[in-house]
C-alpha cells in the first residue's frame, strides 16, 4: 500500500507553546487511522495544520506525493484532503443538499455563465454520490431542509455528509461523535467503515475510545503535542504509557472493554 | 516651505471637527458595536438647530408632518405632529450678551441628546442582535432620514453665518509669515480637550470600565450585573453630544447645508478607524492629522508643477487622506476588533425561485403593457424605475448573495455611463443646444456599451480587492471612500471624461443594430419614445433572469456559502478570494449595464447623478424591497424616490417631494431591518402568501384529525425573521 498522507517532524507553535511537537504520522491508501489523546493534546491543531488553517512552524506534510505545506486550504480540499469541523460550521442559508452540492460540484471559470443561463449540465455521477452520502448519513429525508431546522446531532452528520460529497481521497473527521446521543453515535460508527468501499481513506479524531478502538486499523496517541504511542487497536489498548497518560489505570480498562465488545458485535454483524 | 507648514496649520479647524466626530464614532462603537454612518448627520442637525435658533428663534424637531395637510385630511382637521417650537421671536441673534449665545448652543446640544436617544431606542436597540448588514443599513437609513428631514425643515440652501467663536487671526503664526483664524485654533483646542476628557472617562470611571468590559465581552459584563443596553444608551448620548459640539463649533468656519455636513462622516470614519475603533486618543490625533494632511495636500496640488489638468486638486484634498486610511485598514487586515455580542441573528434568507422564466414573462408583459399606455410623464418615471431596478440587481448579487457590503455600485454604474459617452462620441455636438462636444472613439453603440461595461467590471473588481482582507462594516467604509475617489478622479476629471466632466456630458443617441432606441423624440424633444422603454424592459428582464438563475446554480450556492461561512467554504474546496472577485465582477457588470441604460435615459449626464447619496438611497430601497431576491430589486425600484410609487404619490398628493419619499423610505428601511432582517417586502409577502395558501389547502383537505405539524411549520417560518 502506498502512503497517502505523511507528516515529518510537523510542529505547530503558538507563542512559546508547541501545540504539535515533531509529529510523524502516515495514512496509507484504504486505511482507517485514528488519533486519540486527552483534551488539549493538540488533535484539532494537527488537522488544522495539515488542512492549512494554522501555519506549520516546522516539518513537512505531503499528501498523495505532493508537498502541501504552503498550499491554500481550498487547494488542499480540492486535491482530496477534506475535513469536518468540531464546531458545526455549516452553510446555514443553504439546504442540506445544497450544502453538499457546494462541495460536490467543481466550479470552473465559465460556470457562472452557464449558471446565469441555467444550462449547467447535471452530472449524474455526482448526483448519485450525493444521494449515497445522504443515505449513509441517514439524511435523505432532511435533504431539502435548512440546517437550522435540524437537531445538533443531525447537523453534525450534515458536516460529515458535506465532506463525503466532495469525494475526498482522505476524509479527516474531527470528533464526529461529539454531541451525538448514544444511538446516533453507534449508528455513525457502524457506517464509518463503509467509507473505505468508496475509494476513501479515513482519519478519525475522537474522544469516544470505544468508537475509535472498534473502527480503526491503526491508532496514534497524542499527548502534550507529541505522539506517545502507535499501533493496532490491541497494541494501543495494552500499551502502559497510553493507559497512564490518557485512559487512567481503571477507567481505561472499562472503556477499552466496551470498545472491544463493540468491535466483536460488529464483526458478528458482518458475519451474519 | 513656510507656506506649506502654514497650510498644514490652517487645517487645524477641519482637523478638530474630524477629531471630535471621529471620537464620537468610537464611543458609539464601544457602546453598541455600530459604526454610525449617521454621525455627520447628527452634527448637521445640531448645527442647523443652532442656526435656526439664532436666525429665527425656532426649534425644528427632527421629524416632519407625517399627515399631509391638504385634501380631505385638511377638512377633517386632523392635527399634525408638532414640528416647530418657537422659543424667541426674531431669533437669538438680536439678544445681546450671554443668553443670546447660550440658548442656541444649549438647545443645539439638547437636540443632539434627543437624537442620540432616538438612535438608541428607535434604531439600534431593536437591532442589537442583528447581523452587521442590518446595522449598516439602519445607520445609512438614519443618515438619509436626518438629511432629508433637514432638507424639509431647513431647506437646501447654503447658510453662511458668523459663529460665536472669537474672531480675528493669529497674525504671523509661529513666525511662518501668514495668519491663522483663532476660531480654527479654538476648534482644535476643543477637540484635544474633549479627547482627553473622554479618554479619562473611559479609562478611569466606572462607566468607562463597564463600557470597555461590555465592548470586549457583552455576556461577561451582563453576568457582572451591567446592563449592556443602558451602557449603550449612555454612549449613544455621549457620542451624539460630541457630534453636536463639533457641528455647532464648525458653523462659523464652513458654510452649512444638509449635504456637506452629513458627508463629514467620511473623514470622521477615517479618524475613528485610525483609532482602531477603540481609542479616543488615537482617533483625536488621527482626525487632527487628517485635517492638516488634506490641507497640506491642497497646498501641494496648487503648486505650478502639479498636473492639475490630469488630477483635479480638489480630489487630492478630499481623497488622498482617506486613501491613507484604506491602506492602513488593508495592511492591518482583519486585526481590527470585531465585536462579539450575544446571539447574533443569521443573514437574511435567500430562497431560490423555481419559476424564473414564468415570472420574467409576466413581468415583461406588464412592462410592455405599461410602455404602451403610459404618456410622457409616466414614461419618464417608468424608465427611471427600470434603470433603478437594473442597478439594484447588482446589489442583489453582491450584498444579497455574497454578503459583501458595498456602497459603491452606483458609482460603478457612473463609470460605465461616463465611459459609454467617451466610446460612442465622435467629437461633434449631439444637439445644437449642447454646451460641449465630446471627443471619443465613435464606436457602434453595442460595442461602446460592451466596452463601458468592461471598464466598470475592471474598476469594480479592483474595488473588490480590499474585500479580501477587510470584512463587514469596515468594507462598507472603504467602498464609500471609493465613491468619493471615483467622483473626484473619474467623473470630474476632464482628461478622462472629456470637456463635459464638470458640467453636462451629452450622451450620443444610441442605435442598436439599426434600431433607434434613443429616448428623445427628434422633433418634440420629449423624452418619451416607447422604443427606449421596450429596450429597457428587455434589458431588465435579461439581467433579472440571469440573476435569478445565478442563485439556482453552483455559483449562487458558492456565493451563499462564502456569505455564511468563509472557513467552511474553504474546507469545501471553494476559493473564497476568487469567488469574492467573481461576485464583484458580475455585480459591477450589472451595475455597468444599468449605468449605460441610465446614460441613454438621461441623454445628458452629470456627476451628481451618481453621487454618494444616490448610491445610498439605492441600497436603502433595494434593502427595503428585499436584498436577497430579484423580486426584491423590482419592488425596490418601484418604491425608490424617482420610481413609479413616488410618481404616483407625487401626482395625487401635491407637495410631497423627493425628500419626503426618502425620509419615509428611510423609516421603512429601519423597520424592515428590525422586522424582516432585510428579507424585505418581497419575502414578507411571499411568506404571507405561503401562509394563506397552506391555510386554504388545509381547509380543502379538511381532516379533523390532521396532526397540526403543518400549522406549526408555517407559523414558525412566518415568525422566524422577527
Amino acid at each position: 500500500m502506498s502512503k497517502l498522507l505523511e507528516t515529518n517532524g510537523l510542529t505547530v507553535t503558538f507563542g512559546g507553546l508547541n501545540a504539535n511537537d515533531n509529529v510523524n504520522l502516515s495514512v496509507e491508501k484504504g486505511q482507517f487511522v485514528g488519533l486519540i489523546g486527552p483534551n488539549g493534546a493538540g488533535k484539532t491543531t494537527f488537522i488544522d495544520a495539515i488542512t492549512g488553517y494554522v501555519p506549520m512552524s516546522a516539518g513537512t506534510a505531503t499528501f498523495d506525493g505532493t508537498d502541501i505545506g504552503k498550499m491554500a486550504p481550498f487547494k488542499r480540499a480540492k486535491s482530496g484532503l477534506v475535513r469536518t469541523f468540531q464546531s458545526l460550521e455549516l452553510f446555514e442559508d443553504l439546504s442540506v443538499r445544497d450544502n453538499m452540492l457546494v462541495a460536490a460540484y467543481p466550479s470552473r471559470w465559465y460556470t457562472w455563465v452557464l449558471d446565469m443561463l441555467h444550462i449547467t449540465p447535471k452530472d449524474q455521477a455526482i448526483e448519485d454520490h450525493v444521494d449515497w452520502a445522504l443515505e449513509i448519513m441517514d439524511l435523505t429525508e432532511d435533504a431539502d431542509r435548512l440546517p437550522t431546522d435540524l437537531s445538533h446531532g443531525r447537523r453534525k452528520l450534515v458536516g460529515v455528509a458535506r465532506a463525503l460529497a466532495a469525494q475526498p481521497q482522505l476524509i479527516l473527521l474531527d470528533e464526529p461523535a461529539a454531541g451525538l446521543d448514544t444511538v446516533e453515535s453507534q449508528k455513525l460508527g457502524s457506517h464509518l467503515r463503509e467509507f473505505l468501499d468508496h475509494d476513501m481513506s479515513v482519519f478519525l479524531i475522537d474522544h469516544d475510545m470505544g468508537l475509535v478502538l472498534s473502527v480503526c486499523d491503526y491508532i496514534y496517541v497524542l499527548d502534550f503535542g507529541q505522539i506517545i504511542a502507535e499501533g493496532t487497536p490491541t497494541e494501543v489498548r495494552d500499551n502502559p504509557a497510553v493507559k497512564a497518560a490518557y485512559l487512567g489505570e481503571h477507567a481505561g480498562d472499562l472503556q477499552a472493554e466496551a470498545g472491544s465488545r463493540m468491535h466483536d458485535m460488529q464483526e458478528e454483524g458482518d458475519h451474519s | 516651505m513656510d507656506l506649506f507648514l502654514l497650510a498644514i496649520l490652517s487645517g487645524l479647524g477641519a482637523g478638530g471637527v474630524f477629531a471630535m466626530l471621529g471620537s464620537g464614532i468610537v464611543s458609539a462603537y464601544k457602546g453598541s458595536g455600530v459604526i454610525n454612518f449617521a454621525h455627520g448627520a447628527v452634527a448637521m442637525y445640531a448645527a442647523f438647530t443652532w442656526s435656526e435658533l439664532t436666525l429665527e428663534g425656532d426649534i425644528k424637531l427632527p421629524w416632519f408632518d407625517l399627515i399631509p395637510n391638504f385634501g380631505f385630511l385638511k377638512t377633517l382637521h386632523i392635527s399634525n405632529l408638532p414640528v416647530s417650537i418657537s422659543v424667541h421671536d426674531g431669533g437669538f441673534e438680536n439678544v445681546q450678551g450671554f443668553w443670546g449665545t447660550f440658548f442656541p448652543i444649549f438647545f443645539g446640544l439638547l437636540m443632539s441628546v434627543l437624537l442620540g436617544a432616538m438612535l438608541h431606542f428607535l434604531v439600534f436597540r431593536p437591532l442589537r442582535n442583528a447581523p452587521a448588514l442590518a446595522k449598516v443599513i439602519a445607520a445609512v437609513g438614519a443618515m438619509l432620514y436626518l438629511q432629508s428631514t433637514a432638507q424639509i425643515n431647513f431647506g437646501t440652501s447654503l447658510r453662511t453665518q458668523d459663529g460665536f467663536l472669537p474672531k480675528g487671526s493669529w497674525e504671523n503664526a509661529l513666525g511662518l509669515g501668514g495668519d491663522i483664524g483663532w476660531d480654527r485654533v479654538w476648534v482644535a483646542g476643543a477637540a484635544v480637550i474633549m479627547g482627553l476628557v473622554l479618554t479619562v472617562i473611559y479609562r478611569y470611571s466606572n462607566f468607562g470600565l463597564a463600557t470597555r468590559a461590555a465592548d470586549e465581552n457583552e455576556k461577561g459584563a451582563a453576568l457582572l450585573g451591567y446592563s449592556a443596553q443602558r451602557l449603550a444608551l449612555m454612549n449613544w448620548v455621549l457620542s451624539a453630544v460630541m457630534a453636536g459640539t463639533a457641528g455647532i463649533l464648525f458653523v462659523g468656519i464652513a458654510t452649512l447645508n444638509p449635504v456637506n455636513y452629513t458627508l463629514f462622516v467620511l473623514p470622521a470614519l477615517g479618524a475613528a478607524l485610525l483609532g482602531g475603533l477603540s481609542s479616543v486618543a488615537l482617533a483625536t490625533a488621527g482626525g487632527l492629522a487628517l485635517g492638516m494632511f488634506s490641507s497640506g495636500m491642497v497646498n501641494i496640488a496648487n503648486q505650478s508643477w502639479f498636473p492639475s489638468d490630469q488630477i483635479p486638486p480638489i480630489g487630492v484634498q478630499k481623497v488622498i487622506p482617506l486613501a491613507v486610511v484604506v491602506l492602513v485598514l488593508f495592511l492591518r487586515g482583519n486585526k481590527l476588533p470585531v465585536r462579539g455580542s450575544i446571539g447574533v441573528k443569521g443573514q437574511p434568507r435567500a430562497p431560490q425561485s423555481n419559476h424564473v422564466l414564468l415570472g420574467a414573462l409576466f413581468a415583461v408583459g406588464v412592462g410592455l403593457f405599461l410602455a404602451n399606455i403610459f404618456t410622457t410623464n409616466w414614461q419618464v418615471t417608468f424608465t427611471t424605475t427600470l434603470v433603478l431596478m437594473l442597478i439594484m440587481m447588482s446589489l442583489t448579487v453582491l450584498v444579497g448573495y455574497l454578503g459583501q457590503i458595498s456602497l459603491a455600485q452606483m458609482a460603478i454604474a457612473g463609470v460605465a455611463a461616463y465611459s459609454v459617452v467617451r466610446f460612442a462620441s465622435n467629437g461633434e455636438k449631439q444637439n445644437d443646444f449642447d454646451a460641449v462636444a465630446v471627443g471619443g472613439l465613435d464606436l457602434p453603440d453595442p460595442i461602446a456599451a460592451g466596452l463601458a461595461i468592461l471598464v466598470a467590471v475592471i474598476i469594480g473588481t479592483l474595488l473588490g480587492l480590499p474585500a479580501l482582507r477587510i470584512r463587514g462594516v469596515q468594507l462598507a467604509v472603504v467602498t464609500i471612500t471609493a465613491v468619493s475617489a471615483i467622483e473626484e478622479f473619474f467623473f470630474k476629471n476632464e482628461s478622462i471624461s472629456g470637456p463635459g466632466a464638470r458640467t453636462n456630458n451629452p450622451v450620443p443617441r444610441p442605435s442598436w443594430f439599426g434600431w433607434d432606441v434613443g429616448i428623445q423624440d427628434k422633433t418634440s424633444f420629449l423624452t418619451d419614445r416607447w422604443q427606449f422603454t421596450v429596450f429597457a424592459v428587455i434589458a431588465v428582464a435579461v439581467v433579472g433572469i440571469g440573476v435569478a438563475n445565478l442563485r439556482r446554480g453552483q455559483t449562487g450556492r458558492r456565493f451563499l456559502a462564502v456569505r455564511s461561512n468563509e472557513r467552511a467554504a474553504e474546507a469545501s474546496g471553494v476559493d473564497v478570494a476568487r469567488t469574492k472577485m467573481l461576485g464583484f465582477a458580475i455585480s459591477s457588470g450589472i451595475a455597468g449595464a444599468g449605468g449605460v441604460l441610465f446614460a441613454y435615459k438621461l441623454t445628458i449626464i452629470k456627476f451628481d447623478n451618481f453621487g454618494v447619496f444616490t448610491g445610498l438611497a439605492l441600497l436603502a430601497f433595494v434593502y427595503l424591497g428585499g436584498i436577497t431576491t430579484v423580486y426584491g430589486a423590482v419592488i425596490g425600484g418601484l418604491l425608490c424616490s424617482g420610481g413609479l410609487v413616488n410618481g404616483f404619490i407625487g401626482l395625487h398628493f401635491a407637495g410631497v417631494t423627493r425628500d419626503y419619499i426618502t425620509a419615509v423610505g428611510a423609516i421603512g428601511l429601519i423597520i424592515n431591518a428590525i422586522v424582516t432582517n432585510g428579507e424585505g417586502v418581497a419575502l414578507l409577502q411571499s411568506d404571507q402568501g405561503d401562509h394563506v395558501l397552506s391555510g386554504l389547502r388545509r381547509k380543502r383537505e379538511d381532516k379533523p384529525d390532521d396532526p397540526p405539524s403543518d400549522v406549526a411549520d408555517t407559523n414558525e417560518r412566518v415568525g422566524e425573521p422577527v
